[in-house]
C-alpha cells in the first residue's frame, strides 16, 4: 500500500509540478530588459497627492518634445529625450513615494540627482511645509543638484482666486534665498510644463558635469578617476 | 507506467483475494492481458512490451529514466555523463588555445615577456582557490557553485578533471567564448580589449587581501579607464561603447563572482542574516498594512505577484551586476502590471514602493543585502545611477531600508499591536475572513503545492483504505451468506426429510366394494 502510494507521487504527480516550474522559468527567460542611456537623473520630490505624478504624464506625453514617447507602464520612471541644439539630452525622471512613511529612505532616491524638482499644491499650505523639509534634506546631503520649485494645481487658482493658499511672491522670496527657480504648473492644462522642464533641461545641458561627459577628448592614462561618475557609488 | 502496472495489479490483487502477493515479474500472462483488454475498453492503451525496460533485461522501465529500468538507466547515464566529460574537456583546452593564440597575437608586437599560461591553469586556480578559502562560514551553504567542489576534490585525488566545479566553470567558458566572439566583430581592438580583460582578471587574482572597496574601486577604476578608451576609439559614439562596456563588464564578473561576491573581509553576510530573520520575523505584515493597491483576488494580478516574486530571488542566481539588475527590473515591470490591471491605470511611486515593500517581504530573497552590496560596488556606474534599471534598484534599496527600520507607525498600527504581532502571541490574519489557507508561515506557492498534493496523496490513502475494507467486508460476507445458506437448507432438510413411497401399481387394484356397483351401462337396440 504504503509503496503503491509512493509509486503513484513519483511517477504522476511529481513530474507534473516540476514541469510547471520549468514552464515559468522558461516564460521568464522570453522577457527582455529594457536599456535606454539615461544622460542625467531628475527626482520629482513632494507630499502625496500634489500631483508628481501628474506633472510628470503631462511631460511625457507633451508633443512638443523630440523623440517618440517610451513607452513605460507606470509612471514612476520615465525617460525622455530633449533636443538642446545639435545634441540630444536624455533625462530620467523618477518619481518618488511622497508618503511620510517613507521619509527617512527619501536620500536614497535624490544621490546622484542634477535636478530636483519639489512640488506643492497651490491650494494646500500644507504640503508647502513639506517643501522645506526637502530643500533643506538636499541642501545638505546633494550640493550639485539644482533646485526647482513648482507650485501644482494652477488652473484651480484660476478659476477661484480665494483656492490659492499659498502666495506667488512669498514663495518667490523663498525661492531666492535658497536659489531655486519656481514655477507654477497646471498639469491639467499643461501651463508651464513644458517650460519648467526646458529649464531643467538647459540648465544640466549647459552645467560642466554634462560638458565634461560628452567632450570628445584624448585619454590622459595617468588621470586618476574622480569623476563625478563614480563618486556617488561608494557612499 | 510502473505506477499503471502497479494499479491493475493491486486491481487484480482484489479480484482474488486469497492470492494478494503480487505476481512475479516474469508472470507476463493471463493477468496483464486481460487487464490490457480491459484498459482497451477504457481507452487506453497499455501494452506489456511497453512497460519493460527498452534494454529487454525482463524488469520493468520507468518513463523517467527513459523506459529502461533503474540498472540500466544508471549504466547509461554514467556513459552519457563521461561522455560530457570528456566534450567539456575538450571545450575547455580549444577555449585556452583560442584564447592563448589570441593573446600570443597580440604579445606578439610587443614581445612582453609574460610567461605562457599552462593549459588548464585555470582549473587549477579554482582549486588553490577553493582550498585557501576558509570553509567554515555559514555562507559556503548558500553558495552554489563552491558547495560540491571540495568533496569531489578529495574524491578524485590528484587527477585533475574538468568536472570539477564544472557547472561553474562551464558557465565561464561559455562567457569567455561569446565574449571572444563579440570581439572578433571588432577586430584589432578587440584583441586589446581581450588582453586588457584577461590581465585585469589575472591582477585582481592577486588582490584577494584588499577590502571590499579598494576591490571596487579598481573595478570602477578599469570601467573607467576602458570606457574613456573606447570612448576615444569610437569618436563619442555612447552606444557602441556601451555595448562593449556591457560585455566587459559580463566577461570580467563572471570571472571575479567568486572572489568579490559577499567577501569574507566585510560582515554582508551577517547583514543577510539579519535581514532574513527580519523579513521572517515580519511574515505578519497584510496588504492593507503597507497600503498596497493590489488585489491578488484577481488571477490575472496574482500571478503577476508570483511572477515578480520568482524574479526577486532569481537575482541570486545570477553572477553578472547587469544581470542581476535585469531581475530587478522584470520584476518591478511586473508589480507595475498588478498594479496597473488593480487600479486600471498606469502606477505611480505612491503605489510602486508599498507593493514593492509587500513582494521583497513575501519573497524573502536569499542574500539579499550581499547582492545590494555586490551590485552598488561592480556595476558599471553608468547604469545604475540614472537609467531605468537604476531607478527600480533604487526602490529595492528604499525597499530593503524601510523593512529594516519599520515599526508600528509605518504600518498604521498602535505600539502595543506592533509589540504583539512581532512576538508571535498574534495574528492579524485571525480576524480577518480572507481565503488565507495555513498552508505555510510564508505561503510559498510551492510549498502549498506540495502540500496540496500531500493532501491530495492522503484523501487518496483514506479512499483506497476504504475500498480495500469494503472489499474484505464483501468477501467476508460472501462467505457468510453461503454459509448461511447452506446451514439454511441443511436445516431444511433435516426438518422434512426426503421419503420416496412407493407408486400405486393398479388404478382399480385394491377397490374393494367393486361387487356392489351396478353393472356398466350395455348398449340396447330398441326395434320401433
Amino acid at each position: 500500500m504504503i509503496l503503491y502510494i509512493l509509486y503513484v507521487y513519483i511517477n504522476i504527480i511529481l513530474p507534473i509540478s516540476l514541469a510547471d516550474s520549468f514552464y515559468c522559468f522558461d516564460l521568464l527567460a522570453l522577457l527582455t530588459m529594457s536599456a535606454q542611456r539615461v544622460d542625467a537623473k531628475v527626482v520629482m520630490l513632494g507630499k502625496e497627492y500634489v500631483g508628481k505624478t501628474s506633472l510628470v504624464e503631462r511631460f511625457a506625453h507633451n508633443r512638443f518634445f523630440f523623440g517618440p514617447y517610451q513607452n513605460t507602464i507606470g509612471a514612476a520612471f520615465v525617460a525622455r529625450q530633449i533636443q538642446m541644439g545639435d545634441k540630444v539630452l536624455t533625462l530620467g525622471i523618477w518619481d518618488t513615494a511622497g508618503s511620510e512613511r517613507y521619509e527617512a529612505m527619501s536620500r536614497i532616491y535624490y544621490r546622484g540627482a542634477k535636478g530636483a524638482i519639489v512640488c506643492y499644491d497651490l491650494t494646500d499650505r500644507s504640503s508647502f511645509l513639506r517643501v522645506k523639509f526637502w530643500v533643506e534634506e538636499l541642501q545638505k546631503c546633494e550640493e550639485h543638484c539644482k533646485i526647482y520649485l513648482c507650485g501644482t494645481k494652477s488652473d484651480l487658482i484660476e478659476t477661484d482666486r480665494t483656492m490659492r493658499q499659498m502666495d506667488y511672491h512669498d514663495v518667490q522670496d523663498y525661492a531666492e534665498e535658497i536659489k531655486a527657480e519656481l514655477f507654477e504648473t497646471s498639469s491639467k492644462t499643461g501651463k508651464n510644463v513644458d517650460e519648467l522642464f526646458q529649464k531643467v533641461a538647459e540648465d544640466i545641458y549647459n552645467s560642466t558635469t554634462f560638458q565634461l561627459m560628452t567632450e570628445e577628448k584624448g585619454v590622459d592614462l595617468g588621470q586618476t578617476n574622480n569623476s563625478y561618475f563614480y563618486s556617488c557609488c561608494h557612499n | 507506467m510502473r505506477s499503471l502496472c502497479v494499479v491493475m495489479y493491486s486491481i487484480s490483487a482484489f479480484k482474488n483475494f486469497k492470492n494478494t502477493v503480487f505476481p512475479p515479474v516474469t508472470y507476463s500472462g493471463p493477468v496483464s492481458r486481460e487487464m490490457s483488454q480491459k484498459s482497451e475498453r477504457r481507452g487506453i492503451h497499455v501494452d506489456q512490451s511497453e512497460l519493460l525496460c527498452k534494454k529487454g533485461c525482463g524488469y520493468y522501465g520507468n518513463t523517467s529514466w527513459q523506459g529502461l529500468c533503474s540498472k540500466c538507466w544508471r549504466e547509461e547515464y554514467q556513459r552519457a555523463r563521461q561522455k560530457q566529460i570528456q566534450e567539456d574537456w575538450a571545450l575547455a583546452e580549444k577555449l585556452q588555445r583560442e584564447e592563448e593564440a589570441a593573446y600570443a597575437s597580440s604579445q606578439g608586437a610587443q614581445s612582453h615577456p609574460q610567461p605562457s599560461l599552462a593549459p588548464f591553469s585555470k582549473f587549477e586556480e579554482k582549486k588553490t582557490n577553493e582550498k585557501t578559502r576558509k570553509v567554515t562560514t555559514v555562507k559556503k551553504f548558500f553558495s552554489p557553485s563552491s558547495r560540491t567542489a571540495p568533496k569531489k576534490e578529495n574524491h578524485e585525488g590528484k587527477t585533475p578533471s574538468p568536472s570539477i566545479s564544472r557547472q561553474a566553470s562551464a558557465e565561464t567558458d561559455r562567457v569567455s567564448r561569446d565574449f571572444v566572439d563579440f570581439l572578433k566583430n571588432l577586430q584589432k581592438p578587440g584583441r586589446d580589449i581581450h588582453k586588457q580583460c584577461r590581465a585585469f582578471t589575472e591582477s585582481m587574482a592577486n588582490k584577494r587581501d584588499l577590502s571590499a572597496d579598494e576591490l571596487s574601486e579598481c573595478v570602477q577604476d578599469f570601467y573607467q579607464n576602458m570606457s574613456d578608451r573606447l570612448m576615444t576609439h569610437f569618436k563619442g559614439s555612447t552606444d557602441r561603447v556601451e555595448r562593449v562596456m556591457d560585455q566587459v563588464e559580463k566577461y570580467i564578473m563572471t570571472r571575479l563572482y567568486k572572489n568579490v561576491f559577499c567577501p569574507e573581509t566585510t560582515d554582508d553576510e551577517k547583514k543577510d542574516l539579519a535581514t532574513q530573520n527580519r523579513i521572517r520575523a515580519l511574515h505578519w505584515v497584510t496588504i492593507q498594512m503597507l497600503c498596497v493597491p493590489v488585489d491578488e483576488e484577481i488571477p490575472e494580478v496574482s500571478d503577476n505577484v508570483v511572477k515578480a516574486i520568482t524574479d526577486i530571488i532569481e537575482m541570486d542566481s545570477r553572477r553578472v551586476p547587469r544581470d542581476k539588475l535585469a531581475c530587478i527590473t522584470r520584476c518591478s515591470k511586473h508589480i507595475f502590471n498588478a498594479i496597473r490591471i488593480t487600479k486600471t491605470e498606469p502606477a505611480s511611486a505612491d503605489d510602486f514602493l508599498p507593493t514593492l515593500i509587500y513582494i521583497v517581504l513575501k519573497a524573502n530573497p536569499p542574500r539579499l543585502q550581499s547582492n545590494i552590496q555586490y551590485i552598488t560596488r561592480f556595476c558599471n556606474p553608468s547604469r545604475l545611477m540614472t537609467g531605468e534599471d537604476g531607478y527600480y534598484f533604487t526602490n529595492l534599496c528604499c525597499a530593503v531600508a524601510f523593512i529594516e527600520k519599520l515599526d508600528a507607525q509605518s504600518l498604521n498600527l498602535s505600539p502595543e499591536d506592533f509589540e504583539r504581532y512581532m512576538s508571535g502571541q498574534a495574528s492579524p490574519h485571525k480576524q480577518e475572513p480572507g481565503p488565507r489557507t495555513p498552508a505555510g508561515p510564508d505561503g510559498s506557492p510551492a510549498l502549498s503545492t506540495a502540500h496540496q498534493n500531500l493532501e491530495l496523496l492522503n484523501g487518496l490513502g483514506v479512499r483506497q483504505e476504504r475500498v480495500l475494507e469494503a472489499a474484505r467486508n464483501l468477501e467476508s460476507d460472501l462467505i457468510s451468506w453461503r454459509e448461511a445458506v447452506e446451514r439454511e437448507v441443511q436445516e431444511i432438510l433435516a426438518k422434512y426429510p426426503l421419503e420416496i413411497r412407493p407408486p400405486p401399481s393398479a388404478i382399480d387394484s385394491d377397490n374393494v366394494e367393486n361387487d356392489r356397483l351396478p353393472p356398466p351401462l350395455q348398449p340396447q337396440v330398441f326395434a320401433g
